[in-house]
């Protein structure tokens, strides 16, 4: 028997910002579990089982804080579990709901989580926790200067430059400024990027995402349970992941395992989910993509391993125009990472932008007849890459 | 089985209580995994994905599972994680493999001890305002849990001796730990570091490789209570009973106590084995005293509970429940070694973790695969 058919019918963000003051974790994750339903027009009683969204413990300061959202989930007495795969532990928790209906064990679940970055102390700092405590936290090692040296080695390779890096802000303040779930919704200029400060060079302030706070929730279901409700859908057609390495070290150097400039198991990822989507040709067949980079640089590797460019040519089509709203394949057309990243929930809304842009529901920054699009999430030391592929 | 495909476990490994210091948690990882795929005529290369678990807290790094990517094989493969449970990783790969878009999965959890305090680690796992300060860790939670059920059913706190006096027969008493009240010196296990790996595969794998020692899951049931100890009775537990309602329901059984023919259930202490045993149906409190007396509730019984010694003989806390369900998939495939129980062909799993028995799961296997939907 072959997998049910998983589509999406209910989806739920915060508008995300720097502080909620007003909510605490868990009524975070309740405010988008309540919009979610309402969406689905679903109650909890509806849901049968939850696969909780929660990236690093420690950026909410409590040890299994997903206990803390069980009753903002309504999950007591259900089937629960969490899901970490780092930044793209919002996207494999989709993926893990998706599982959930596709091997016949629901019909309907419910993924959701939150996540208070700003309001963490400093991300950075948690986040040099992930590397091995001996060899690689000294360095000091975060995730800005981790993806700096990617951007050094892209550089190289295919002739990256600083202003390059700064047109990718520009597009996606631009297209944030048409989304009011964005964090940061200010347009900048090339200029603006350019003059403001290194934090690791060649990455400066504005080309890197913001801290935000806010939660996200989705709600997936079988086809016959979609059918039999006459429910409206967009269908999850292909699911793919793929690891590297954990040493940064095996990455560079002499005789490294992976070119740190390339994400060659994101495009491994994005492979496993086009072949089980029969896509052949992602150029020809997809419309929109949110792909998951905090960091201007990334999002040309990014767009490359995605196969919607080959490696190094991404950047003269960026800067042409072919991946702005308007363009031939808009990528990021929310604002992306770039513009709001709540870390346990960020690449869950990678994959609710799409489905808001298949469903013709994304408002201003709609993709005029978007029928296929793909989503993607890096998580660890951009070590975990999950993707997938909607359809309308 | 209500899944689109039947699984079945082909390979575990287990390493309940690592106390050689010469290998890093890398090197465990990896040796402990090759074990697992050996046990099942693998290798690497024929595994189509990997789930992990393990607690940030335990291990002192945020994102802990990142570390296991090169050990357990997972560069260039596909690896999710679920750190709410070793239990829930094993979950996690079940559901993978029952899409039919993977034949097979390496599960694997582990558990250190070299943090300064597990009990401090643990302190962290509650919300910072209410319960952090109190202190609640999860001795602490079992000790409510075993005065809750001493309050509600009178003679539990004699039975919980009779049952830790019976887990200590052949045993040197192990912990040194001050227990809290009502719990005794000998009723808790003293954490030690462990690793466990399994490898599952869809029911045409292991038909294409005649794998002769498959113990096939016909039922599994997984819930949770919700987090905060005083929104629950703590003497009941409605979500194993939810949990063992859909295994058995999946499983077709009506009379598990007599159906089944071992078990393996996570029991931290032995009061938590009498709220098990009651949640199950295997016992009731009006035959708790009667039924320990007899035996009946320990390894030599009619329904053999915990010949592997259980939590009691070996406690490494976080992947506790993925043990017990290697256990009693071995005892299935024949593999338990000394403590097999002869001719069992259908066992019970029972994982419980965090304060109190937060998540529960059961897991029910059999030599034969069950019914698939249709």
């Amino acid at each position: 028997m072959t997998a049910t058919r998983v589509g999406i019918i209910g989806i739920g963000q915060s508008p995300f910002t720097r502080r909620r003051d007003d909510a605490s974790y868990p009524e975070l994750v309740r405010e988008a579990v309540v919009q979610a339903l309402g969406d689905a027009d679903l109650g909890l009683d509806d849901i049968e089982a939850i696969v909780y969204s929660l990236s690093p413990d420690a950026m909410v300061g409590i040890g299994n804080a997903e206990r803390l959202g069980i009753d903002a989930v309504g999950g007591r007495n259900k089937r629960f579990l969490r899901i970490n795969t780092g930044g793209a532990t919002g996207i494999s928790s989709v993926a893990a709901a998706y599982y959930h209906v596709a091997a016949g064990a629901c019909d309907v679940v419910m993924t959701a989580g939150a996540d208070k970055v700003g309001e963490c102390g400093d991300s950075q700092t948690v986040l040099n926790k992930i590397w091995d405590p001996t060899y690689e936290r000294s360095l000091p090692l975060g995730t800005i200067t981790m993806l700096a040296m990617s951007g050094i080695r892209y550089m190289h390779k295919y002739g990256l430059t600083e202003e390059d890096m700064a047109r990718v802000v520009v597009k996606n303040r631009h297209h944030a400024s048409l989304n009011p779930n964005a964090h940061l919704r200010a347009e900048v200029t090339v200029e603006e990027v350019m003059k403001s400060r290194y934090i690791s060079w060649p990455i400066k302030l504005m080309d890197c995402c913001p801290q935000s706070s806010g939660g996200g929730a989705m709600i997936l279901a079988s086809e016959k349970y979609i059918k039999d409700h006459k429910l409206d859908a967009v269908w999850i057609t292909g699911v793919g992941h793929c690891s590297e390495t954990y040493y940064i070290g095996d990455r560079m150097g002499k005789g490294f395992t992976a070119d740190h400039a390339d994400a060659y198991a994101l495009r491994n990822s994005f492979d496993r989910a086009y072949r089980m989507a029969g896509i052949t040709e992602p150029q020809k067949k997809v419309d929109v993509a949110e792909l998951y980079a905090p960091f201007s640089n990334t999002e040309y590797h990014s767009i490359e391993a995605a196969g919607l460019a080959a490696l190094g040519e991404s950047i003269e089509q960026l800067n042409e125009g072919r991946f702005s709203i308007g363009g031939e394949i808009p990528v990021n057309p929310s604002g992306g990472v770039l513009t709001a990243n709540a870390i346990a929930v960020t690449a869950m809304i990678r994959v609710a932008e799409i489905a808001l842009q298949l469903f013709g529901r994304a408002g201003g920054h709609q993709v005029a007849g978007a029928k296929c699009g793909i989503a993607s999430g890096n998580g660890g030391d951009h070590q975990f890459f999950g993707t997938m592929v909607l359809e309308a | 089985m209500a899944l689109n495909v039947s699984v079945a476990v082909i390979g575990a490994a287990v390493r309940p209580d690592v106390e050689d210091e010469s290998q890093s948690l890398e090197e465990l990882l990896y040796a402990v995994s090759q074990d697992a795929l050996r046990d099942a005529g693998l290798t690497i290369e024929q595994i189509d994905g990997i789930v992990v678990a393990s607690n940030d807290q335990f291990d002192g790094r945020a994102i802990s599972i990142m570390m296991a990517s090169g050990s357990v094989g997972g560069v260039d493969r596909d690896i999710l994680a679920t750190p709410s449970a070793s239990e829930h990783a094993f979950v996690m790969g079940v559901l993978r493999v029952a899409t039919g878009q993977y034949q097979t999965h390496l599960i694997v959890g582990w558990s250190p001890t070299e943090a300064s305090s597990l009990a401090e680690a643990q302190r962290l796992g509650n919300d910072p305002y209410f319960h952090r300060r109190l202190p609640q860790d999860e001795l602490s939670a079992f000790a409510l849990q075993a005065s809750a059920l001493e309050a509600r059913r009178p003679g539990a706190g004699e039975a919980a001796r009779e049952i830790a006096a019976a887990n200590r027969v052949g045993r040197a008493p192990r912990s040194e730990a001050r227990p809290r009240w009502p719990l005794e010196p000998d009723m808790i296990s003293p954490p030690v570091s462990g690793v466990v790996a399994m490898v599952i595969a869809s029911e045409s794998f292991v038909r294409a490789r005649d794998n002769s020692s498959p113990a096939w899951l016909r039922g599994l049931g997984w819930a949770t209570e919700t987090a905060f100890l005083g929104d629950r009775d703590l003497a009941s537990a409605p979500a194993l009973e939810e949990a063992a309602r859909r295994a058995f329901s999946e499983a077709g059984l009506h009379d598990p106590a007599s159906e089944l023919d071992v078990i393996e259930l996570t029991d931290a202490t032995p009061y938590q084995r009498l709220i098990v045993l009651d949640a199950l149906g295997f016992s009731s409190h009006d035959r708790w005293a009667e039924d320990v007396r007899s035996g009946r509730l320990g390894p030599d019984g009619p329904l053999p509970i915990n010949p592997s010694g259980g939590v009691a003989a070996a406690n490494p806390v976080f992947c506790t429940g993925l043990i017990r369900i290697a256990e009693a998939a071995n005892q299935v495939r024949g593999k338990a070694g000394d403590h097999q129980v002869a001719d069992a062909a259908l066992s019970l799993a029972h994982a419980a973790s965090g304060f109190a028995m937060t998540y529960q799961s059961v897991l029910i296997f059999g030599r034969e695969p069950g019914e698939k939907l249709q």
